[in-house]
């Protein structure tokens, strides 16, 4: 990226689901364009609003999916929950993903959410520290998983 | 932020209901299919949504800063004129496309497509109620001397062939017209959406936000088959081919370009706080956006023909083709014409500026009607040419190729606004039909051409 560029934050469109899949590819070395095309018709109906990508050097750079619920895992308060965040390798360490947290968050309070929750793998300490940076904390809410 | 429910007053409800029965009679089983196919989302209902706390001042124009008006009386003649206008086109549109829809919903061949597109007609069906929310709950006598009843009357009895705006009153030939038709058209519409939403009448700005969220899925409705059907293609199936696809393409493109208006015009709008850009910007903007989808597309199906290639590769090959266009070049085993390509702007128009100029896909210049023709014939979908939308085009660009007709007279010839008295004299009812030709009319500035700025 270079280094006076500045980084815009906008609603995500269909028109950008080649560079979501790109940027998914480039983090996880696999091509999975079925998948994002679900997944953002999945957002696209739930809370559009909620689907942001970020632009830099004309390009999109990050994107973060996420929306407001309630009523699930005992939480019956409005909750904003980030689910996907993507942000290129090649402009990772840039504030791509801290201008689209922002913008996310900014949402959920304009949609009545008092807590934004997220999950994170605990041997995924750069997205720990990044979620950290921003504020977010322990919570007492803990993932159960089995195998089936 | 709060949002505001609201519904139109018994009859008005009970007529679009009614209208619902007539235009969208799979309704029932869209909810019957909702939760197989929304799970946990909010189900539909037929209501209009005011969004609270939208910004309260004007937001461009001569008058920025200044409150919003919240009723017709507190805006000036012209902006209530033009704003009248716009809502009474927007309804059109919004009724219009159901009207297209229906008619191949049934050839899906994919349930979940043909669901998606259900559950965007039905979104659709309540951007029109929105459109006669602010009608009807206003009160326009400052502007026209139509009842509420009136203006919805006239609004619900129009059929395709008789609304606002050209896109609209053109049949659909199969369910790729479905599909395009929202990837392209219906973009148009969060165009005209997003512009509105800073609108100078309070009462326009807070309708749009809930149309917008609802719009950004009708997109999705389009953009995402596309994309399938370009993998599928790649894959060898012969259901839906890029050349197919290419012609319907063909076919909508040049509607939607022209749905921003007059390229002169829209200068307006902006004096009036009405919309933040002029038409030719925003059309601008547009075409880009549908040629970025064009080649997000391509990519598409580069990666399925050629799985080993990587994303540099595969950029190369679509950058490559695309540059060759259809000179019969192959790039790593693809041919050119494998992929999809962007019309020239001015191609197949009939309104605005490059209206009737005869221009190709390419932007050559013809200057024989017949061999026009037989270039268009190559380039939009075959069953389209037996439309009588296609054979009134084609009529008319013969009396401008023959001198008979100037450029901008059968522009506005082409299917428009208009108010007819009905015929019996206390007879108060009034419609809108397809324009006669209007060589007699006078001549009008660029921003009071028919209306062509509106749709979602």
């Amino acid at each position: 990226m270079s280094s006076n560029s500045e980084i815009r934050i906008r609603q995500l469109d269909t028109v950008d689901i080649g560079d979501v899949v790109t940027i998914d590819e480039k983090i996880t070395q696999h091509y999975r364009p079925g998948v994002w095309e679900a997944r953002i018709g999945y957002y696209m109906r739930r809370d559009p609003d909620a689907a942001l990508v970020a632009i830099g050097d004309g390009v999109v750079v990050g994107f973060m999916l996420g929306e407001v619920r309630a009523g699930e895992f005992g939480l019956e308060e409005p909750t904003g929950w980030i689910e996907v965040l993507g942000v290129d390798p090649d402009y990772q360490g840039g504030g791509v993903g801290r201008a689209l947290a922002e913008a996310m968050l900014r949402h959920f309070r304009n949609q009545g959410a008092k807590t934004v929750r997220t999950l994170v793998d605990e041997t995924m300490d750069d997205i720990a520290g990044f979620f950290g940076s921003l504020g977010f904390e322990p919570s007492t809410l803990r993932p159960f998983a089995m195998t089936l | 932020m709060a949002v505001r429910e609201a519904r139109l007053p018994k009859n008005f409800h009970q007529a679009v209901e009614d209208w619902r029965d007539t235009f969208l009679p799979d309704y029932s089983f869209l909810l019957e299919s909702w939760d197989k196919h929304f799970p946990k989302e909010p189900r539909f209902k037929l209501c209009a949504y005011r969004e609270m706390g939208v910004c309260g001042e004007v937001e461009c124009g001569a008058k920025k800063g200044q409150p919003k008006a919240t009723k017709p009386s507190e805006l000036d003649e012209e902006q209530a004129r033009h704003l009248l206008g716009a809502i009474r086109a927007q309804a059109s549109t919004e009724f219009g496309s159901i009207q297209q829809h229906r008619l191949t919903l049934a050839r899906a061949q994919e349930e979940e497509e043909q669901v998606w597109v259900l559950r965007m007609m039905a979104e659709e069906l309540r951007h029109g109620y929105q459109m006669l929310h602010l009608l009807v709950d206003d009160d326009w006598s400052c502007q026209t001397e139509q009842s509420s009843a009136d203006m919805v009357e006239e609004i619900l009895s129009m059929q395709t062939g008789s609304h606002v705006l050209g896109a609209f009153n053109i049949d659909f030939d199969s369910f790729v017209d479905n599909i395009v038709f929202c990837g392209l058209i219906d973009r148009v519409g969060k165009y005209q959406l997003a512009m509105q939403k800073i609108s100078a009448y309070l009462p326009m700005a807070e309708s749009m936000p809930q149309m917008l969220r609802e719009e950004a899925f009708h997109l999705a409705t389009g953009v995402v088959p596309m994309r399938r059907w370009m993998t599928k293609a790649a894959e060898g199936e012969v259901f839906v081919t890029v050349d197919m696809l290419q012609k319907v393409l063909n076919k909508w493109l040049p509607r939607g370009l022209e749905m921003f208006g007059d390229e002169r015009g829209g200068g307006s709008n902006v004096r009036m706080g009405l919309k933040p850009m002029k038409n030719a910007e925003a059309q601008s903007q547009y075409y880009d956006e549908v040629a970025k989808l064009v080649d997000d597309l391509n990519m598409r199906y580069v990666r399925t023909k050629l799985p080993e290639a990587s994303i540099g590769e595969a950029r190369e090959v679509v950058d490559r083709l695309k540059q060759e266009g259809d000179s019969g070049t192959e790039v790593r085993g693809i041919a050119a014409d494998e992929l999809l390509h962007m019309p020239h702007g001015d191609f197949f128009r009939r309104r605005g500026v490059p209206a009737f100029r005869m221009v190709g896909f390419h932007g050559e210049t013809y200057d024989d009607h017949g061999e026009y023709m037989q270039h268009l014939r190559k380039m939009l979908p075959e069953s389209y040419f037996a439309s009588s939308d296609f054979r009134d085009y084609s009529q008319t660009l013969n009396e401008v190729v023959a001198g008979e007709l100037e450029a901008e007279v059968a522009a506005r010839r082409m299917p428009a606004l208009r108010r007819v008295a009905g015929s019996c004299p206390c007879s108060k009812s009034v419609r809108w039909v397809r324009d006669e030709p209007m060589s007699e009319a006078p001549a009008k500035s660029v921003d009071e051409r028919p209306v062509e700025s509106a749709a979602s």
